[in-house]
C-alpha cells in the first residue's frame, strides 16, 4: 500500500494522475471491514435485518415482562384474596373460641349453667392441703 | 429591476412574513402549552398512568393470656355507584337502565331500600357510596353479577370477636381524618394507650399503570416500606373475664344497683387476670352506646370503672388501718377496747359511731374487723397510730396515686395531715374508709400486698409486645415492701375469721376477706357502695378479688350484696386453675 501511494505521489506533473482508483481502493477497504465483501445494498438490508432482529428481541423481552407483570398482578390479587380469607377464618375461629359462643352452644345443646349451691366436690384420698412455704 | 422581478420579490416577502407570523403563532402556542401549562399538564398526564398507593400497615392484633384473639382485622367491601357516568352513556334510555340497575342492586343489598338506591342513582355526583361493610356473601354475589357503574372498595375494619368481652380494657378504634387519608385511631383502653405500636406506619408504592390501573413492573417504580405494627398479649384470661362479666352483670341486675366493678389480681405477680365493669359496651358497635353511662350513671360507659370510678371504700379500708398498727407492733389481734357504739374526742373532733350506733362492748381487734366497727378502727388510728404514722402507710399502700395501667385513670383523693384544711376528723373517718376516694384497682393492689407477705407488686395488663418478631415480655416487678411478712400472716388470720363470721365461703378453701358498706355524704344511708375485697387460698394466696356494687337497693350491705358475687368468682378461679384445696375438711358433707 505504501509503495502504491508512493508511486502515485511520484508521478510527474505533466501526467494525469488517476485519483479515482485511490478513492475506490479506500472505499473498498471501508466496505470490507472483515473477511467478506458487502455492497451498499447488502449492507442496508443487513442493517435493516439487524435492527429488525433487535426490535423483535426487545419486543419479546417487553412482552415477557408484560406477561410476568400480569402474572404478578394475578398473584398479588390471589394473595389479597387469601389474606382476606385468612382474616375471615381467624375471626371465625376467634368467635367460635370465645366463651360467649361456647356458652351459647352449650345451652343450645341442652347443658345448663352450673349452680354453685348444687356442686358436690369429691375428695380424693391422700390429697394434701397446700402448705404455706413460710411454715 | 423589471416589474416581474419586483413582483416576485414582493411575493417572496409576503410569503416570508406569513411564514414568520406562523412561526411566531406556533412558538407562542408552544410556550403556552409547554411553559405556562406544562407542569399542570405533565401532572395530569402522570396521574393518568402513574399510581401512588398508600400501603397501610394492618393494625396489630390483641391476644389474651392463652393466645385467644381479642381484637383483629377483617376486610369488608363498600359499594359505590357512578350515577353521572350512567347518564352520559344512556342520555335517552337512562330511566330504564337506572331501574334495571336498582333492581339488581336491591336483590343483593336487601337492607338498602329501592328508594335510597334510586335517589343515589339520581345524584349528580360522579360516585356515591350506597352500602358500607357488606358481608362476604354479598360481595361475591355482586362480583358475579358484573353490574355496570358499580364497584367495590375494600376497607379494613377492626373487629372484636368476643363482643363485649373485656371491652372496657380494649377500648375501640375510630377512623379519623389524617393528613392524606383516613387513619384508624385507638380510643380508650389498650387501643388508645398502645395506638402507636398497634397502628404501625403506612408505606407508599408509586408505579406506572396499565389501562386497568394495575401497576406495571416495566418502567419506573418506587416503594417506601411499611413499618409493621406490633401484636399485644394481655394478662387477661378470657374465661375468667367472661365468667366475671356475666356474674357481675347478673348481680348488678339482681341487686338493682346502678353499676358495678370487679377485678382479679394474681397475688404473686400483680398481673391483672380479669377486670370488668357493668354496664359495659360492645366495641363492634360502640356508637350505639354513646348516650349510655357507666359508673354510678355519671361517667361514660367506655371508661373502665375499675380504674376510673373512685369510691369511698368504707370498711375494706379498716384492714389498711389494722395493717399499719400491727406492723408497728402498736396492737395485737387480741388487744381489746370497750366499744360503746360511739367514740368521742376531747379536742372537739366530731364523734365516730358504728353502723346504726350499735355497741359491741369489749371486743378484740379481730372482732373489730368481724363487727366492722368504725369505733374500733377510729380508736386504732387516733389513739394508737396518729396522723404521723397513719399517712405514710396510706401513701405506701398506693392510695392517691395512679397505677399507670391504663388511661383514663383516677388517682383517688384524700386529705393528709400536710394538706391545708386537714382536721383530726379526717384521720378518724379515713381509718374506716370515709373522706377518702380510692379506685377498685388501688384497693385490690393494697390487698395484694397484704396477701403477698407485705410485698406490693406493680399491677400490669400487658404480658408481652411482639414487634417484628422481637418479643418484649413484662417481668413481674416488686414495687415496695409495705408491711412485714409476719404482719401479713397475722392479718390474714384475722381476715379468715372475718370471712367465717360473714359466712362468705368457698368450699375447700380458707378465704381472707373484708366487706365494705360505705354511705355517701349528702345521700341517705340506704345509698351505699357495697364491696368485698379478699384473697384465697388463705394459706398460700393466689388471687385477690375485689367486687363493688354502686347503690344496690335489693340489699345495701357489702356482705349480702357483693359477697355471693365474690364467692362465685373465687369458686370459678379455683376450678379453672385447679388450685388444690387448703381446707379439705370443709368438703366433707
Amino acid at each position: 500500500m505504501d509503495d502504491q501511494m508512493k508511486q502515485i505521489g511520484d508521478n510527474q506533473p505533466g501526467q494525469k494522475s488517476p485519483l479515482r482508483p485511490m478513492l475506490a481502493v479506500r472505499r473498498g477497504r471501508q466496505l470490507r471491514p472483515f473477511f467478506f465483501h458487502m455492497g451498499p445494498v447488502a449492507l442496508s438490508i443487513t442493517s435493516v435485518l439487524l435492527i429488525g432482529l433487535m426490535a423483535v428481541l426487545y419486543l419479546g423481552q417487553v412482552g415477557q415482562a408484560a406477561v410476568a407483570n400480569q402474572q404478578l398482578q394475578d398473584i398479588r390479587s390471589q394473595q389479597a384474596t387469601l389474606q382476606r380469607e385468612n382474616q375471615d377464618l381467624s375471626q371465625t375461629i376467634a368467635i367460635e373460641r370465645s366463651p360467649a359462643y361456647i356458652t351459647k352452644q352449650a345451652i343450645r345443646a341442652g347443658l345448663v349453667p352450673v349452680n354453685l349451691r348444687n356442686v358436690r366436690t369429691i375428695q380424693v384420698p391422700g390429697l394434701q392441703p397446700v402448705q404455706n412455704p413460710e411454715k | 429591476m423589471s416589474t416581474e422581478l419586483r413582483r416576485a420579490r414582493n411575493r417572496q416577502m409576503v410569503i416570508f412574513l406569513l411564514v414568520c407570523t406562523g412561526m411566531v403563532v406556533l412558538s407562542s402556542r408552544l410556550y403556552y402549552w409547554q411553559i405556562t401549562n406544562g407542569p399542570r399538564l405533565a401532572a395530569a398526564a402522570n396521574a393518568e398512568h402513574i399510581q401512588n398507593q398508600t400501603v397501610s400497615a394492618p393494625r396489630g392484633l390483641i391476644y389474651d393470656a392463652n393466645g385467644a384473639l381479642l381484637a383483629t382485622n377483617v376486610v369488608r367491601d363498600d359499594v359505590y355507584i357512578e350515577p353521572s357516568q350512567l347518564v352520559t352513556d344512556y342520555p335517552d334510555a337512562y330511566q330504564s337502565e337506572r331501574d334495571t340497575l336498582v333492581q339488581k342492586l336491591h336483590s343483593v343489598l336487601t337492607d338498602t331500600s329501592l328508594g335510597t338506591l334510586k335517589n343515589a342513582l339520581n345524584s349528580a355526583s360522579p360516585t356515591v357510596r350506597i352500602a358500607t361493610s357488606i358481608t362476604p356473601e354479598q360481595s361475591q354475589k355482586l362480583q358475579n353479577l358484573h353490574l355496570p357503574y358499580t364497584f367495590l372498595e375494600p376497607r379494613t375494619w377492626r373487629t372484636y370477636p368476643g363482643g363485649d368481652l373485656a371491652s372496657q380494657i380494649l377500648g375501640y378504634v375510630q377512623e379519623q381524618d389524617g393528613a392524606s387519608n383516613v387513619v384508624p385511631q385507638g380510643i380508650y383502653g389498650i387501643e388508645k394507650k398502645y395506638n402507636t405500636l398497634l397502628a404501625g406506619k403506612s408505606g407508599s408504592f408509586t408505579a406506572e399503570t396499565d389501562l386497568n390501573g394495575n401497576p406495571l413492573t416495566v418502567g419506573s417504580s418506587s416503594e417506601q416500606g411499611v413499618v409493621n405494627s406490633a401484636n399485644i398479649t394481655l394478662t387477661i384470661d378470657s374465661t375468667i373475664q367472661y365468667e366475671m362479666q356475666q356474674a357481675l352483670t347478673q348481680r348488678v341486675k339482681e341487686m338493682n344497683a346502678e353499676s358495678g366493678s370487679a377485678i382479679v389480681l394474681n397475688v404473686k405477680t400483680g398481673a391483672i387476670v380479669a377486670m370488668a365493669g357493668a354496664p359495659s359496651f360492645d366495641p363492634n358497635n360502640y356508637g350505639v352506646y354513646a348516650a349510655n353511662n357507666g359508673c354510678r350513671n355519671q361517667l361514660q360507659v367506655y371508661s373502665n370503672p375499675v380504674l376510673y370510678c373512685a369510691y369511698e371504700p368504707g370498711s375494706t379500708m379498716k384492714v389498711v388501718t389494722m395493717a399499719a398498727a400491727l406492723d408497728l407492733h402498736l396492737i395485737k389481734p387480741t388487744d381489746t377496747i370497750d366499744d360503746t357504739g360511739t367514740l368521742s374526742f376531747a379536742d372537739g373532733t366530731p364523734a365516730v359511731s358504728n353502723w346504726e350506733g350499735k355497741g359491741y362492748g369489749i371486743e378484740t381487734m379481730t372482732q373489730v374487723l368481724q363487727h366492722s366497727a368504725n369505733v374500733g378502727a377510729a380508736w386504732v388510728a387516733t389513739q394508737k397510730l396518729g396522723a404521723q404514722r397513719f399517712y405514710p402507710y396510706l401513701a405506701n399502700f398506693g392510695f392517691g396515686q395512679a397505677t399507670g395501667v391504663l388511661e383514663p385513670e383516677s388517682a383517688g383523693l384524700y386529705r393528709s395531715n400536710t394538706d391545708p384544711g386537714w382536721s383530726p376528723s379526717d384521720l378518724a373517718r379515713q381509718s374506716f374508709g370515709q373522706s377518702i376516694l380510692v379506685t377498685p384497682l388501688q384497693m385490690a393492689v393494697a390487698y395484694q400486698a397484704i396477701a403477698n407477705g407485705g410485698t406490693m407488686m406493680q399491677p400490669y395488663l400487658v404480658s408481652s409486645i411482639n414487634s417484628n418478631g422481637h418479643a418484649t415480655t413484662t417481668q413481674p416487678r416488686v414495687k415496695r415492701q409495705i408491711i412485714h411478712a409476719a404482719t401479713s400472716k397475722t392479718l390474714t388470720q384475722m381476715l379468715v375469721s372475718v370471712a367465717q363470721s360473714e359466712h362468705i365461703s368457698v368450699p375447700g378453701y380458707h378465704v381472707a376477706i373484708k366487706t365494705g358498706t360505705s354511705t355517701i355524704q349528702g345521700l341517705p344511708d340506704t345509698n351505699t357502695d357495697a364491696s368485698v375485697a379478699g384473697y384465697l387460698p388463705a394459706s398460700n394466696p393466689q388471687f385477690v378479688i375485689l367486687v363493688e356494687l354502686d347503690h344496690p337497693t335489693a340489699s345495701i350491705y357489702g356482705g349480702s350484696a357483693a359477697g355471693p358475687l365474690w364467692a362465685n368468682i373465687a369458686q370459678q378461679l379455683m376450678w379453672h386453675y385447679s388450685i388444690p384445696p387448703d381446707d379439705p375438711a370443709s368438703l366433707r358433707p
